[in-house]
């Protein structure tokens, strides 16, 4: 029975999705377009400060770029290709899209999925042994040094740890070495001052979280029924309380991955040198070179939708009291 | 509880194990010369599209042009057999290659191929090349290309049909297309752009110290050492295996990256250069470049109108101290600049210019005594003079910058406290480039129907109304006639509106038959840095000074203006 209705509301929420991500499409598309400034502006500004006339060379350029004709045959022609399969070409790079972002996003994805995981994993552990150790010594330093890691920018964070850890103490390279086997111990070691750069904030707040959703349960009474039937502390605590708490830090751990999936990780990526997405989407807005900026929205777009669909599931599973219409 | 330390503790003795066990993976490096760099990547490797520098350095490592420049600025032939022969008329110039120049697939480079890249590539229409005004003169009212032609293999001439001594130097950078692979895409402009081998640099065969590897875009670019390279094989040159150019997200890690050994080599920030000078593993050296940054004072229709008076302009520039900028700005990497030419170039002559904003010609009492003759100023109760408009009411400007230089920023500023020393209000508009030149500089005559240019004739005027822009340029060294853009009547590149009779004609004279006599163009150059620098129709304020760091086991830099001239012999100690 449960398996019917899910299904189907996945199938709903997919047709929404397209329809979301054509809509943010079509804006961004318009946006990068219709403002006051030609993707071909940062070309001929390269060629002005040469010392050349660029009047001779804008029709010619702007036509290179493809925006020399109206906006709406340029958008059909962009979806045209799009349903082809192609992305256009990047003219920042010099390389077709879909190329770029196939050499690129590997390298956004294991920063971020290893960083959520050093968040979430030491972030909920440490949450939990703090609410459990309520007003302890321990408890009073997870919460400080969890205040401390909320307000860190991660800009300078991440520039501190190169200070020391790098240019002082020389356990790590000072930037990310992209030559480095993907699945080796040297690529996680490579990695780890980003991680911890990317990972902080997160963790800080996850440590927030757990500790006070922790708290919240452990007062309740079904605990102290647990407890008075004589279950192992560690049931309790584990089973019944954690499991209770789990349900509002799976949407803030979703949610958080959607937001640096957005952006977060572009400042780590920028000060470790890590050529990623962001680093990408960052370049290709301040070169308007729109065909990247407009795949690399509408993936953001496709993973927040995605995003939100697997909370909404993993919900129906935590608590199966949940059902969707 | 135990369980939950041990779990927590857990991520970190691994990261701490991966710690030792990577080191030993991290530290192979020798032979390979790392370059580290901040700003945008490279553009293309398809370099005749190419509108950014960085493009033409990464291009640069795997092809030479026709000849270099030592630190004397004296020619080093490259690509060239001999030095270009000039006709005594100054009409005809013959190019002789060397002979020994070869395509990757073992076919010699002619002059057939110098010549169809000219003719075919740079001067079409389809191509429509970015830079074909340095190949085009003015015939009768006419804009006609240069005429190149093949004489043999390894000879082609190049003919104009005026006179311009300093076209030598234009033909000096220039580089070809294999033929043989360029005429497959001939035509098609999307194809041409999107060329496997022009991208990927696969033709380079023996015409730079290295071959093309791999670009990772925003990442780095990583040239080998190419063992054919006809430079350097009978002396094993160049020496490193691998030449990187690492990109940095910011100019602290990139200098960070320096001072812990991971990069070879990177330019350093003014107020680091004290610090890395004092590193035992790292030697800074500074040298000057042609680097200038200037005010450039709005004389047309919606600028202040006492822009357009010499004194004014004089009376402003005598109130901003070049010395403050270089001291306090630029810590002393930098020099004051009078004119459009630098003191390194061998055409600067110092006696004849007009230091403003140094000495007694940085002196605000007399700025404002000059406003106040000028109809500019007004008395105070106190006896100082305060600049004013004409009708008495307070003085605003507006000065424009581009965004993302913290020099420029803090140039701006002082500017600002400098005039306000005068009375004057300076409001200080930062805006990103792009927007900067298409709001700002480019301009067209009101209600005309034309295309925005940076200089449309007189009655010209931007989308945005401005007084002052703050922004840098790069002088030519050694072919300064080519700034006529920025300061004559009808310059391509006079987006400020300036006009003078004499100095439109001393570069003409300076682009002239006349100018063919060496001692002679010297003369007009010495007379033109007068008339511009007295003129002051901007205020050139600074020349730059970089500074450049490199581990002190690189061997064979000869430090200097043009350092980077014999970097094929650069080695490891």
């Amino acid at each position: 029975m449960k398996k019917s209705w899910l299904r189907d509301y996945i199938i709903k929420r997919l047709f929404y999705s397209v329809i979301i991500a054509w809509g943010i499409l079509t804006i961004t598309f318009v946006l990068v377009r219709a403002g006051p400034t030609s993707p071909a502006d940062k070309y001929l500004a390269n060629i002005a400060a040469s010392g050349q006339d660029v009047s001779q060379v804008i029709a010619s350029v702007e036509a290179r770029y493809g925006v020399d004709k109206p906006i709406l045959e340029q958008y059909a022609d962009y979806m045209v290709n799009l349903f082809h399969g192609n992305w256009g070409w990047s003219f920042s790079t010099s390389m077709p899209v879909t190329e770029l972002i196939k050499s690129h996003w590997i390298y956004s994805f294991q920063l971020i999925l290893l960083s959520s995981l050093f968040a979430a994993i030491l972030g909920i552990l440490i949450g939990i042994y703090s609410a459990v150790k309520q007003y302890t010594k321990t408890d009073y330093i997870a919460t400080f040094l969890s205040f401390i890691g909320i307000s860190i920018p991660n800009f300078w964070l991440g520039v501190m740890l190169i200070l020391v850890f790098s240019v002082k103490l020389g356990l790590f390279k000072t930037y990310y070495d992209t030559t480095l086997p993907l699945f080796s111990l040297a690529n996680l070691h490579a990695l780890i001052l980003p991680i911890i750069t990317l990972g902080t904030g997160m963790l800080a707040g996850y440590v927030r979280y757990t500790r006070s959703a922790m708290l919240d349960n452990l007062r309740k009474g079904f605990v102290t029924t647990a407890r008075a039937k004589g279950l192992p502390e560690r049931t309790v605590i584990g089973k019944h309380v954690f499991r209770n708490a789990l349900l509002p830090l799976v949407t803030i751990i979703m949610f958080d991955l959607g937001s640096i999936v957005f952006g977060g990780a572009y400042l780590t990526e920028i000060v470790f040198g890590i050529p990623g997405l962001g680093q990408i989407s960052f370049n290709a807005i301040f070169a308007n070179d729109y065909p990247v900026v407009i795949a690399v929205t509408l993936i953001g777009t496709l993973l927040v939708l995605l995003v939100n669909l697997v909370t909404d599931i993993t919900y129906t599973y935590l608590d199966p009291r949940i059902r969707y219409d | 509880m135990k369980k939950f330390e041990t779990f927590v503790a857990l991520p970190l003795i691994l990261a701490i194990l991966a710690t030792g066990c990577a080191n030993s993976e991290v530290e192979q490096a020798e032979g390979i010369f790392i370059e580290g760099q901040s700003g945008a990547d490279a553009e293309t490797l398809n370099w005749i599209l190419a509108a950014d520098a960085t493009s033409s350095s990464y291009v640069g490592h795997t092809m030479d042009r026709l000849v270099t420049y030592d630190n004397e600025l004296n020619i080093v032939l490259h690509c060239l057999a001999r030095d270009i022969e000039t006709s005594a008329d100054g009409l005809v110039y013959t190019i002789t290659i060397r002979d020994d120049l070869k395509w990757s697939n073992g076919s010699p480079v002619t002059a057939e191929d110098y010549v169809y890249t000219l003719k075919n590539l740079m001067f079409s229409d389809w191509l429509n090349y970015n830079y074909k005004g340095d190949w085009q003169e003015e015939v009768d009212g006419d804009t006609i290309f240069v005429t190149p032609e093949a004489i043999n293999d390894t000879t082609f001439t190049i003919t104009r049909q005026t006179v311009y001594p300093e076209f030598v130097y234009t033909i000096y950078d220039l580089m070809p297309y294999p033929k043989h692979i360029a005429t497959k895409y001939e035509g098609d402009i999307e194809a041409f752009t999107q060329a496997p081998e022009f991208n990927n640099l696969t033709y380079t065969g023996n015409l730079g110290p290295y071959r093309f590897e791999e670009w990772t875009r925003n990442d780095k670019y990583v040239v080998e050492r190419n063992p054919e390279y006809y430079l350097g094989k009978d002396i094993g040159a160049p020496y490193f295996d691998k030449y990187i150019v690492k990109l940095f997200g910011t100019s602290a890690t990139r200098q960070a990256a320096l001072e812990a050994g991971d990069i070879t080599y990177t330019g350093i920030e003014p107020e680091q250069a004290r610090k890395f000078r004092n590193l035992e593993h790292v030697k800074v050296y500074t040298i000057p470049s042609g680097a200038c940054t200037l005010l450039a004072y709005n004389q047309r229709a919606n600028g202040w109108d006492g822009l357009k008076k010499k004194p004014v302009r004089q009376a402003l520039s005598m109130a901003i101290s070049k010395e403050t900028i270089c001291q306090s700005i630029l810590l002393g990497f930098a020099e004051p600049a009078f004119s459009f030419i630098p003191a390194s170039s061998p055409w600067y002559d110092g006696e004849n210019v007009v230091k403003y904003g140094v000495g007694s010609l940085y002196d605000k009492q007399k700025a404002a005594e000059l406003l106040y003759q000028e109809g500019y100023g007004a008395i105070k109760g106190d006896e100082t003079i305060k600049a004013t408009n004409e009708d008495g009411s307070p003085l605003k400007l507006t000065l424009a910058t581009s965004t993302g230089s913290q020099v420029s920023e803090d140039m701006a500023f002082q500017i600002k406290h400098e005039l306000s020393d005068l009375g004057i209000e300076v409001e200080i508009k930062l805006i990103p480039w792009a927007t900067l030149l298409r709001q700002y500089v480019m301009n067209t005559v009101p209600d005309a129907n034309q295309q925005p240019a940076f200089n449309n004739g007189p009655e010209a005027a931007s989308e945005k109304p401005w007084d002052l822009i703050l922004m840098g340029f790069t002088s030519d060294l050694l072919a300064p006639s080519g700034s006529d853009v920025f300061y004559t009547t009808e310059g391509g590149l006079n987006f400020f509106g300036y006009s003078s009779a004499e100095v439109d004609k001393l570069f003409s004279r300076a682009r002239s038959k006349e100018a063919l006599d060496k001692g002679m163009r010297q003369q007009i150059y010495a007379e033109l840095s007068h008339a511009i620098s007295e003129e002051q129709p901007v205020d050139f304020l600074i020349f730059s000074r970089v500074n450049s760091g490199f581990q002190k086991n690189v061997m064979g830099i000869e430090p200097g203006i043009s350092m980077g001239y014999n970097y094929y012999l650069w080695h490891f100690e």
